[in-house]
């Protein structure tokens, strides 16, 4: 026994002396984790670099600018003024758009924000990734960069919509990122020129996948063709929008209205690919209701009030509803409202429609009015009505608004943003009970505010 | 007080000494005498076994047996000296007697002999140099709580602990000596059970854990009965041997152990009921209904607009539900039973033991947690003392169903002439698309499966008889399994969903860690002092995998658990991370002439939370305690001043509450696909350079002993300075996240007072009052932060004030004209803005917080109440309820708002949500100076009466029923509905009734 614990007592030490004199820096450094790769390592290899870059496009499907949801741009913007009537209720819903009653301490309008610069780091974070790979082709970079310079631009771009003044942010670090201040609009417009006009010279006309859920040349043209318009630069505006509409190879618009929305629809320039096997848009979820009321949107009567005998948009992309003797109408472009066996429908983000707008209202700036009215016509043509009967180079534009109301209704907020670029907001929607002069532009959120103390002044009215 | 209670707390003590007198006994044997004496000892509930009895001068002495029996050989003229922990010692001469009967007399003054659990060596509380604070198993078993965390409420200096919510398995805040990092989560203390760290990092996912708040609250698995004491480590002396971890405090959990002699076993039940304590005051129908007339009135609305049901005769306008009652105003159901065996020998003891669990909820719905768990505790001791093994091991398993949210706040918000919850049928009520029926939540699941294993043995032995070697190794294994699911049922029928549009979250999550801890302690008696030396060294590896798993599209709403039955499963997050962790420390401690004492630890602390070359840093502490009631210059005074100390200590700790990687930049799967393809992104904003923070500590203690200790105080007065602050730094959006780990320049000062009384008012055979009061003083301070005004917590702090103020609007009343609250204008640009005009600060740290608890004794009946006080400020029901005209139920004090020009009203007027500007200024009012009032409160946090059945009843039996209850009355003056505990929304902690029957075999 005696021994025994001798023998023990003497590896018991020996254990602990081992253990302890082992003992070293060594034993706390960890290994990267295995469910991440270092980001020299993700711009090394093509397909991860890809990754990289389309986890941005589903970012944007799901949050931000882009995303179909009542919390997305398309909803908000429908609500805020006069596409859709709201039936949500509270603070953070929809409620306080349509109301124009907006505080800065509202969650989507901090929501928006957030995502849309987080999704501006990520594809800041490849384009740095992109410029110090080595390994890459330069095929592979150019059109990596070209995409992230255009998610970057778009991204800008929707902010500036409605904020105004905002931050252009080109790198990751976040010493810089921290305390920027808000940019003029003009330079800002400068910036997402000068972006677009850099991914336009890096990025192929031919699609990289077949269901065009990867911009290409043309996604950054129409992109571009839409920006000049908006800054004034109608030539510019014009000859991107040709440039676009030339490409009849690969674009046509649907004659059937039916088809104008599904996912292989030959008017579409760039779609947002969906989550999962079998879903649809976000969309149709939001805006599809089958008794009322609805409990998130209705189009306004005044909307629809709108349409032309005959015209066939009425027919194929508004549905109306009735419980008794009550109706209300939605948004029909998307006619999924949940999952299907396979996806027949994505977000459109870019489709051929607006670029003929975008030509016809520049070329009408420009005097080309006969030109204007073939394009004004074209889709007026689409949608079973007669040509315009618009002569002066006023009426043409009065008309081409109008278009561009019907065609484009309920996607994007293009309502709102042609009321806001054409100074009609006041007149507009004046009526509506909480509207008032400062509301073309919503608050910069609070908390960014509080978080960025170079970000004053916040927008009049808030 | 029951004498098994006190047993308990001085075994850890008495097994030693048990066994140094055996051995005595065992030597002196041979030398017998001629007389041999037999006897009895007995206390007032029977015969006690395991007491010690020597002769007075020699060394001689023996135990008595388990009945209380004994038998020495003395001299006839010898005095035996009858000893027992938590007994007043006996001496009686033998004066030629054969036969000596004694009863012992409890002595609940005798602290001398409690000796606390300081970690890696225990200290007898009259020598320590630290800043230690102790409940025990006495003061938890009165308490029908089912977390550990509130067992301590009130009852400790220092130690600020708040109920985070009233739903079972929630989690709790607790801060030790005050707020140290501007990092809200870096605030927790380390916890450590029976030596082995216990992680209290999030279990759980936001997407799964929606309606408890914090993501799942680990030490929910320990159950308080198994606990025979808590100890929390506050200064440096006592916390920087625990160096980069011990910045907030270590929490020392000591479970039961096994006692020698005879096998007892014991089962307790308890049964209890719980409810909301307060429910707030809200509009009736009429009231509610005429505040929205007005308010459309008053923005000159005169069509209700579409989604306007509760005004536009979409709704019954007479229709009235207290939502509260519906929605929380059920009872919940509290079940306990635990059975514990324990016995021993002189080598070997041990225990078993059992419980379950089961808390209903005051939901709608049958909502049930169960927890139920076994633990083993063996301690073994080679027949030559040499050798000791110690083992204790537990496992609990605990099953939560949960509704997927938290019902207060839709109880507080429904409009009260809401439609009914059912339809004639008995379905649920959709109202025609109106809204959306509360207890279709009911049907969404959170279902929280937890599995919890933790071992840990200690092996000693002792090479001579001045050095031992001594290893810990610990493990615990983690597993939590938890849902939401989300069957299409749910929604509302019109919206024509299938089971296709049914979904469920999964997160799994298990967490392995392992610790070793070999030690080495020597010591060396010399003439007039003592030394004792410890080293060691502590490896620990934690390892987590974590999976969060979306599956959407079911065949059936009843397969939503089978993930093979939907069409779509999506990853969200698979992540395995590593920690580790590795230290040497060590511990001087010299005495001399038992009044002079000098405590010094350190430790050198690596840690993978950091890069390379950033691993490693070393922290340490000085302490002293002068025992100045030795000193010759108070000889005399004994009687009056029994007791008294000075002490002080300074050191150092640290903290790596940060995360894992952070110093890494990576990508990382965003679980999300595109093109079919799941996506990568940037994992973080990563910063490799961050280092350790420091927190400096000192203190100084003033210990006092009266009339032989039936007066105790302890005065203390301390302060932390946290500097290089590691945070989480806030970054605007416009750098892509909302934080970057980074150390931060600026200073935090805790300072503060705490003092402890302790009475024994009264102490006769039957009867004994025995009081414990603690009250604490603790605040903060920012003392340096260079950059502060262009940093993101500009608006949140300013240099010379707490960390924990509220810079808010100053109100200055509601326009008799407009109607609208008015604020000043401190920078007069003539616009009220959040970034110029917050400029009153309001502190909402508690200005003084403690406890009060009596306990009184008589015959077998004891009576023990606490009472708990805070004195403090906070956000009252303005902060979350203030826009009083929107489609919400509001309290009824917005009654008092203005009506028509001329009003002076406190509130202002009704207004829609279409009002941006009423709205505005609502929201400004919320967090101005006018929602922060007076949140003090005095409550009767537990109270406790037991009564023990005497032995001639029931001979062999031990029974104790005991009536308790918790939160059974607040004193409050806060304007809102639970002053503990401020967060607007959340359950708050239950008032609870319960009885509770003890049966000893």
């Amino acid at each position: 026994m005696k021994n025994q614990i001798k023998k023990y007592r003497l590896q018991l030490i020996m254990v602990i002396l081992a253990v302890t004199i082992q003992a070293c820096d060594d034993f706390v450094t960890v290994d990267a984790p295995n469910s991440q790769l270092t980001t020299p390592a993700v711009f090394e290899d093509a397909l991860t670099a890809t990754v990289a870059l389309t986890d941005i496009y589903a970012k944007m499907r799901e949050n931000g600018f882009l995303s179909g949801r009542p919390n997305g741009f398309t909803c908000l913007a429908g609500a805020y003024s006069d596409e859709l009537i709201s039936f949500e209720v509270g603070n953070n819903t929809s409620e306080s758009f349509f109301n124009n009653a907006l505080l800065s301490t509202n969650a989507s309008i901090n929501t928006l924000w957030r995502n849309s610069y987080n999704q501006i780091y990520a594809a800041n974070a490849v384009i740095e990734g992109v410029d110090n790979a080595t390994a890459l082709s330069e095929e592979v970079k150019n059109q990596i960069k070209g995409e992230a310079l255009f998610i970057r631009a778009l991204l800008h771009f929707q902010l500036m919509s409605v904020f105004g003044d905002v931050p252009y942010i080109t790198t990751t670090d976040y010493n810089q990122n921290s305390t920027v201040e808000r940019m003029d609009t003009e330079q800002v417009f400068q910036q997402l020129i000068s972006d677009l006009e850099n991914a336009v010279s890096r990025v192929n006309i031919t699609y990289l996948d077949s269901g065009r859920i990867r911009p290409n040349k043309a996604a950054i043209q129409a992109l571009l063709a839409r920006v000049y318009l908006y800054h004034g630069d109608y030539a510019e505006a014009s000859n991107m929008a040709s440039a676009v509409l030339n490409e009849t190879a690969l674009y046509q618009l649907e004659q059937n209205l039916d088809e104008e929305f599904l996912k292989q629809s030959s008017a579409t320039i760039w779609q947002l690919s969906p989550g999962a096997t079998g879903a649809n848009t976000y969309e149709g979820n939001s805006f599809i209701f089958f008794t009322g009321p609805p409990s998130k949107f209705a189009l306004t009567a005044e909307l629809v009030a709108q349409f032309e005998n005959n015209d066939l948009r009425k027919l194929h992309w508004v549905k109306q509803i009735t419980n008794g003797s009550q109706v209300w109408y939605h948004a029909y472009k998307y006619k999924k409202d949940m999952a299907t066996p396979s996806s027949v429908e994505n977000s459109i983000v870019l489709r051929l429609a607006e670029q003929y707008l975008i030509r016809a209202e520049a070329r009408a700036k420009q005097g080309e009015l006969i030109g204007a009215k073939e394009d004004l016509n074209t889709i007026r043509q689409r949608a079973g009505l007669p040509n315009t009967l618009a002569i002066t180079a006023e009426e043409i534009l009065t008309a081409i608004q109008q278009e561009r109301r019907l065609e484009l209704f309920t996607e994007l907020g293009h309502r709102f943003l042609d009321l806001k670029r054409l100074g009609q907001l006041d007149t507009v929607l004046g009526s509506k009970p909480g509207w008032s002069n400062t509301d073309q532009l919503w608050p910069l959120p609070q908390a960014e505010m509080d978080a960025n103390p170079f970000l004053v002044p916040q927008n009049p009215g808030y | 007080m029951n004498k098994n209670q006190l047993f308990k707390i001085g075994a850890a003590t008495l097994l030693p000494k048990l066994i140094v007198i055996f051995s005595l006994l065992v030597v002196t044997a041979s030398h017998a005498q001629t007389t041999i004496i037999k006897g009895n000892v007995i206390d007032t509930s029977g015969s006690l076994p395991g007491v010690n009895v020597i002769i007075k001068g020699g060394e001689k002495g023996t135990l008595t047996d388990f009945n209380g029996q004994y038998q020495i050989t003395a001299r006839s003229t010898d005095t035996l000296v009858f000893s027992y922990m938590g007994y007043k010692t006996k001496e009686v001469p033998i004066a030629n007697r054969a036969v000596i009967n004694v009863a012992l007399e409890e002595d609940t003054t005798q602290l001398k002999e409690i000796v606390l659990n300081a970690g890696y060596y225990s200290v007898k509380d009259k020598e320590r140099t630290g800043s230690i604070a102790r409940i025990s198993a006495k003061d938890i078993e009165t308490q029908p709580v089912p977390n550990v965390l509130a067992t301590m409420q009130g009852r400790m200096a220092g130690v600020n602990i708040v109920q985070e919510t009233g739903i079972a398995g929630g989690g709790f805040k607790i801060n030790i000596r005050g707020v140290n990092s501007l990092r809200e989560d870096a605030n927790n203390p380390l916890y450590i059970i029976d030596g082995v760290p216990y992680s209290t990092e999030a279990i759980s996912d936001p997407q799964t854990s929606t309606s408890t708040i914090g993501n799942g609250n680990p030490l929910a698995s320990i159950n308080p009965n198994d606990i025979e004491s808590i100890e929390v480590l506050k200064d440096a002396d006592a916390t920087a041997i625990y160096g980069s971890r011990g910045a907030n405090g270590v929490v020392l959990i000591t479970t039961k152990k096994g006692k020698s002699g005879k096998t007892s076993f014991t089962v307790t039940t308890s049964s209890a009921v719980g409810s909301v304590s307060k429910m707030m005051d809200l509009m009736n129908t009429e009231q509610y209904l005429q505040m929205r007339k007005k308010a459309f009135a008053n923005d000159g609305i005169t069509n209700f607009p579409a989604n306007t049901h509760d005004v536009n005769g979409n709704w019954d306008q007479n229709r009235y539900t207290d939502w509260q009652k519906v929605l929380i105003g059920g009872t919940a159901e509290v079940n306990n039973i635990q059975a514990t065996l324990s016995g021993g020998n002189q080598q070997t003891s041990f225990l078993v033991s059992g419980n379950y669990r089961t808390e209903s909820s005051v939901f709608p719905g049958d909502f049930l947690y169960k927890r139920g768990g076994a633990r083993l505790n063996m301690n073994h001791r080679s027949e030559d003392n040499k050798f000791t093994v110690q083992f204790s091991g537990s496992y609990t398993a605990q099953n939560n169903d949960l509704p997927w949210i938290d019902y207060v706040t839709l109880s507080r918000q429904l409009a009260p002439n809401a439609p009914e919850l059912y339809d004639a049928e008995g379905n649920l009520n959709w109202e025609n698309n109106t809204w959306t029926n509360p207890l279709s939540n009911n049907v969404r699941k959170c279902l929280t499966f937890t599995t919890d294993l933790i071992a840990n043995t200690v092996l000693s032995y002792k090479l001579a008889d001045n050095l031992v070697l001594k290893s810990s190794f610990g493990i615990s294994d983690l597993n939590n399994e938890d849902s939401r699911a989300t069957p299409s049922t749910t929604y509302n029928p019109s919206f024509n969903l299938s089971s296709q549009y049914a979904s469920i979250y999964l997160n799994s999550l298990r967490r392995r860690s392992w610790i070793m801890e070999p030690q080495v302690t020597w010591n060396k008696e010399f003439e007039k002092a003592t030394l004792d030396i410890l080293v060691g060294a502590t490896f620990q590896k934690q390892s987590s995998a974590k999976q969060l798993a979306l599956a959407t599209g079911f065949s059936s709403n009843s397969l939503l658990y089978d993930l093979s039955a939907a069409s779509q499963v999506l990853i969200r997050n698979n992540e395995q991370i590593e920690y580790k962790y590795q230290a040497f420390f060590g511990r001087a401690n010299y005495t001399y002439e038992k009044k002079y004492i000098l405590n010094l630890t350190a430790r050198r602390d690596g840690s993978s939370r950091f890069s390379t070359g950033n691993q490693f840093s070393t922290f340490g502490a000085i302490g002293t305690a002068w025992l100045f009631h030795k000193e010759d210059f108070l000889k005399g005074t004994e009687a009056f001043l029994s007791f008294g100390k000075l002490r002080a200590s300074y050191g150092t700790t640290g903290s790596d509450q940060i995360g894992d990687y952070q110093y890494l930049n990576t990508y990382s799967s965003s679980g999300i696909s595109y093109g079919g393809i799941i996506g990568l992104q940037p994992s973080r904003l990563y910063n490799p350079n961050f280092g350790w923070e420091s927190n400096k500590k000192i203190e100084a203690a003033l210990e006092l002993g009266f009339l032989n200790d039936r007066i105790l105080l302890t005065a203390a007065t301390y302060r932390n300075r946290s500097s290089n602050q590691l945070v989480g730094l806030p970054l605007p959006g416009t750098t892509g996240f909302t934080s970057i780990q980074t150390n931060l320049n600026a200073t935090v000062e805790n300072r503060g007072i705490e003092f402890t009384l302790r009475t024994e008012n009264i102490q006769n055979d039957n009867f004994s009052w025995i009081s414990n009061f603690n009250i604490t003083k603790a605040g903060n301070k920012l003392l340096a932060f260079p950059g502060l005004e262009t940093s993101a917590y500009r608006n949140q702090y300013v240099v010379g004030q707490p960390t924990t103020i509220q810079k808010l609007f100053q109100f200055t009343g509601v326009d008799p004209q407009t109607g609208l609250y008015q604020f000043t204008d401190f920078n007069g640009d003539g616009i009220i803005s959040y970034e110029y005009d917050r400029q009153v600060v309001k502190d909402v740290n508690p200005d003084f917080y403690g406890g009060l608890q009596n306990v009184l004794t008589y015959k077998g009946f004891q009576l023990d109440f606490l009472f708990q006080f805070v004195k403090q400020q906070n956000f009252n029901f303005a902060n979350t309820q203030k826009f009083a005209g929107h489609f919400i139920n509001q309290p009824v004090e917005y009654l008092n708002s203005w009506q028509e020009p001329g009003d002076t009203a406190p509130y202002q007027l009704f207004a829609t949500n279409a009002n941006q500007q009423a709205t505005q200024r609502s929201d400004f009012f919320g967090l101005s100076n006018a929602a922060v009032s007076d949140a003090s409160f005095i409550r009767l946090k537990n109270i406790s009466l037991a009564y023990t059945l005497p032995k001639s009843i029931l001979p062999n039996i031990g029974c104790r029923l005991a009536l308790e209850g918790q939160n059974l009355l607040t004193f409050t003056k806060y304007k809102g509905a639970d002053p503990e505990f401020t967060q607007g929304g959340l359950l708050p902690p239950l008032k609870i009734y319960a009885l509770n029957v003890q049966l000893t075999f």
